[in-house]
């Protein structure tokens, strides 16, 4: 017991750290990936692009924003090939819990079930369109 | 590569055999290439549909891009009365070219003015016009719009590939270098499989002397031992000239340091059926073709300016409610609405139409694509380099590729084509300012010719998925949405059709806008023949 102790303490500062580098991460990757079209403040603008602060479809069932992250909706890309479910659930998370939202984070764990159970979209990875 | 193609040594149908070479030469590409064209044929029209007898029947046609146009020329050459609606203050919809003066605000950017040097200019919409796309080539070719060669093949152009491995990853190589190579490589190879009788129940007697044949002359293999050895069109460490000077040929690569970079990702046995020679651009910018449209439609059609935002109907007309360019609010009344706007755009609009039809306009996404073009202060790719046109590819998604220009050539500047992204890269780059954007593309650009960053003068970028009026850069179809809200939106809603490069197999083609134009316009004349 007294070998597993140190252990766990620091196995929990692991945890503690990761939590808060993934909530900064949040911040970072929504600016890079998402605001240019839901804005910087989550505001969206109306007739073009959703609102995410005070939208309740992202404040509900984890599967369900996962799945449209990963899949894509409307003018919406796919990011199944770009953000890993680490990055998404700390999007999510972040959007989440920012501007006013208060529902809780999502775990990689839930976009990873989210990516298994969705469709898989074709990733045509074409060199040039048009 | 041996690997597969020895154990496809057992019975295998002709087709097989050439879909396992696929994996040497790419013939699965010719084949989609085959079966592309063969869908080609039967979707394409060439010539507009004849019309006439529209007796003053009024149309109204909301959209001044490429499909609007086309309705609005064809319709009131036929005796329709009809009138066009188009937000902008100028005609051509996603067909822009930005010059000098040339403004654009994204939603939720910044205003950018394009300050390119006169004459310099980007095709930041379409770009390129395949031989192929008869019906826009009809209207080139009527118009008088000059056309020029769009490079869209360079041998000598770059391959830069960064996530790879080995010697050559995060290298600019030549394509020819790299085609030459992994091609006579796996000529070579596939010769020793059939010289060792490993393709015996495939290829007997002659056809087995024939098809070697065939690979010495694909992969310039030697005459005796159907080696590889390097070929001269890889080009030269020292090219020949005059005098005692018969030229260097350079080592080739080793086949595995191609495959291991990735560049070979570049190849096909052909380009595909879109992007296939001859490409052509018009003389002087894209937005010539649709300048041209509008020139040739009468006066007074047009109302440039004019912001939609309701459409009613009942059964016996149609009524489209605006913001003209004053801020008025007007309608006009006609017997027919062509809705030739994008349905990114349209499902916004107050369309009076059914649950079905309202719910098949959503039933679509479109693409988010990114360009920018960059002002050079000189031309380095030609001067130095002596690469004129043509794409460099990047295994960067964000950057896609860098294009430049099929024009102006040996002249002091240049405008190329710094990054063309799609998806979730171009909401990235999208995310930054226009001068974080012309930065990053300077920077990657750096890595592949070091002239590149210290000439950039000034660039203009886009992303259409951010502008007003577009929301994106064409639709794209699931297969899903194909069986189900495609077919809804090529019927009429009452006295609603609908028109554009989204109502076609041509979808991020003008040739698409123009096809469907013409087809939907078909339609209405033959019912108000019949009314």
């Amino acid at each position: 017991m007294s070998r597993l102790l140190p252990f766990a303490a620091f196995v929990l500062a692991l945890g503690l750290a990761g939590a808060a580098a993934a909530a900064e991460d949040g911040a970072k990757l929504f600016a890079d990936n998402c605001s240019a079209c839901h804005q910087p403040a989550g505001q969206g603008i109306p007739g073009a692009f959703p609102a995410l602060a005070g939208n309740a479809f992202v404040q509900g069932p984890p599967s369900d924003p996962a799945a449209v992250v990963l899949n894509g909706r409307g003018g919406m890309p796919s990011f199944r090939n770009d953000l890993d479910d680490d990055r998404i659930a700390a999007i999510l998370s972040y959007v989440r819990s920012s501007w006013g939202n208060r529902a809780g984070p999502i775990a990689p764990s839930d976009v990873a079930s989210a990516r298994t159970s969705a469709r898989s979209e074709d990733a045509a990875a074409a060199l040039q369109a048009h | 590569m041996i690997t597969d193609v020895t154990a496809a040594a057992a019975p295998l149908s002709r087709r097989l055999f050439l879909e396992k070479l696929a994996s040497v030469g790419g013939s699965a590409l010719l084949m989609a290439g085959m079966s592309a064209l063969g869908f080609g044929i039967e979707s394409a029209m060439a010539a507009p549909p004849n019309l006439s007898g529209g007796r003053g029947k009024k149309i109204v046609i909301l959209g001044g891009g490429m499909a609007g146009l086309t309705a609005a020329y064809e319709m009131s050459n036929a005796g329709y009365d009809v009138t066009l609606l188009e937000a902008r203050s100028f005609a051509g919809g996603r067909s822009q070219t930005a010059r000098k003066g040339f403004t654009l605000t994204e939603l939720g950017g910044e205003k950018q003015t394009c300050t390119f040097d006169d004459v310099l200019y980007i095709n930041h919409g379409p770009w390129r016009i395949p031989y192929h796309h008869q019906s826009l080539l009809h209207y080139t070719r009527k118009f008088g719009v000059p056309l020029e060669i769009f490079v869209n093949d360079n041998d000598h152009s770059y391959i830069y590939f960064e996530r790879g491995s080995g010697p050559l990853a995060g290298k600019a190589i030549r394509k020819q270098e790299v085609a030459a190579d992994l091609r006579g490589k796996a000529a070579e190879m596939l010769a020793k499989c059939v010289q060792q009788g490993a393709l015996d129940q495939q290829l007997t007697g002659g056809d087995k002397e024939m098809f070697l044949s065939y690979l010495r002359r694909e992969g310039y293999l030697t005459a005796k031992d159907f080696q590889y050895v390097g070929t001269d069109g890889r080009g030269f460490e020292v090219n020949p000239g005059a005098g005692l000077n018969p030229g260097k040929e350079a080592a080739p690569y080793g086949m595995l340091d191609v495959l291991h970079s990735g560049a070979w990702r570049t190849l096909g046995s052909v380009a595909g059926f879109e992007q296939q020679r001859t490409m052509f651009q018009p003389v002087g910018g894209m937005d010539r073709i649709p300048a041209a449209l509008a020139r040739n439609i009468k006066p007074g059609i047009i109302r440039y300016s004019c912001k939609v935002e309701k459409v009613a109907q009942d059964a016996d007309k149609v009524e489209v409610f605006y913001v003209d360019g004053q801020g008025q609010r007007r309608s006009v009344t006609a017997d027919y609405c062509l809705a030739a706007i994008p349905l990114s755009v349209l499902r916004n609009i107050d369309l009076a139409c059914s649950d079905k039809f309202k719910q098949a306009i959503t039933g679509v996404s479109y693409a988010l694509v990114g360009k920018i073009g960059l002002q050079m202060k000189r031309r380095f790719w030609e001067e130095n380099h002596h690469i004129y046109g043509g794409h460099i590819y990047t295994d960067n998604p964000e950057i896609g590729s860098i294009t430049l220009p099929s024009t102006g050539y040996q002249s002091q500047k240049g405008v190329l084509l710094g990054y063309y992204q799609f998806g979730a890269n171009a909401a990235k780059v999208s995310a930054m300012t226009p001068a974080q954007r012309q930065a990053f593309a300077a920077a990657a650009g750096q890595k592949i010719m070091p002239e590149y960053a210290d000439s950039v003068e000034s660039s203009f970028s886009v992303a259409w998925h951010r502008v007003e009026h577009n929301l994106g850069g064409w639709a794209q179809w699931s297969d899903e949405g194909r069986k189900t809200a495609y077919p809804t939106l090529l019927e009429p809603d009452g006295r609603i059709y609908l028109a554009g490069e989204h109502l076609s197999y041509l979808t991020g083609w003008q040739a698409g806008a123009v096809e469907s134009a013409w087809q939907q316009i078909a339609k209405i004349h033959q019912r108000a023949q019949a009314a």
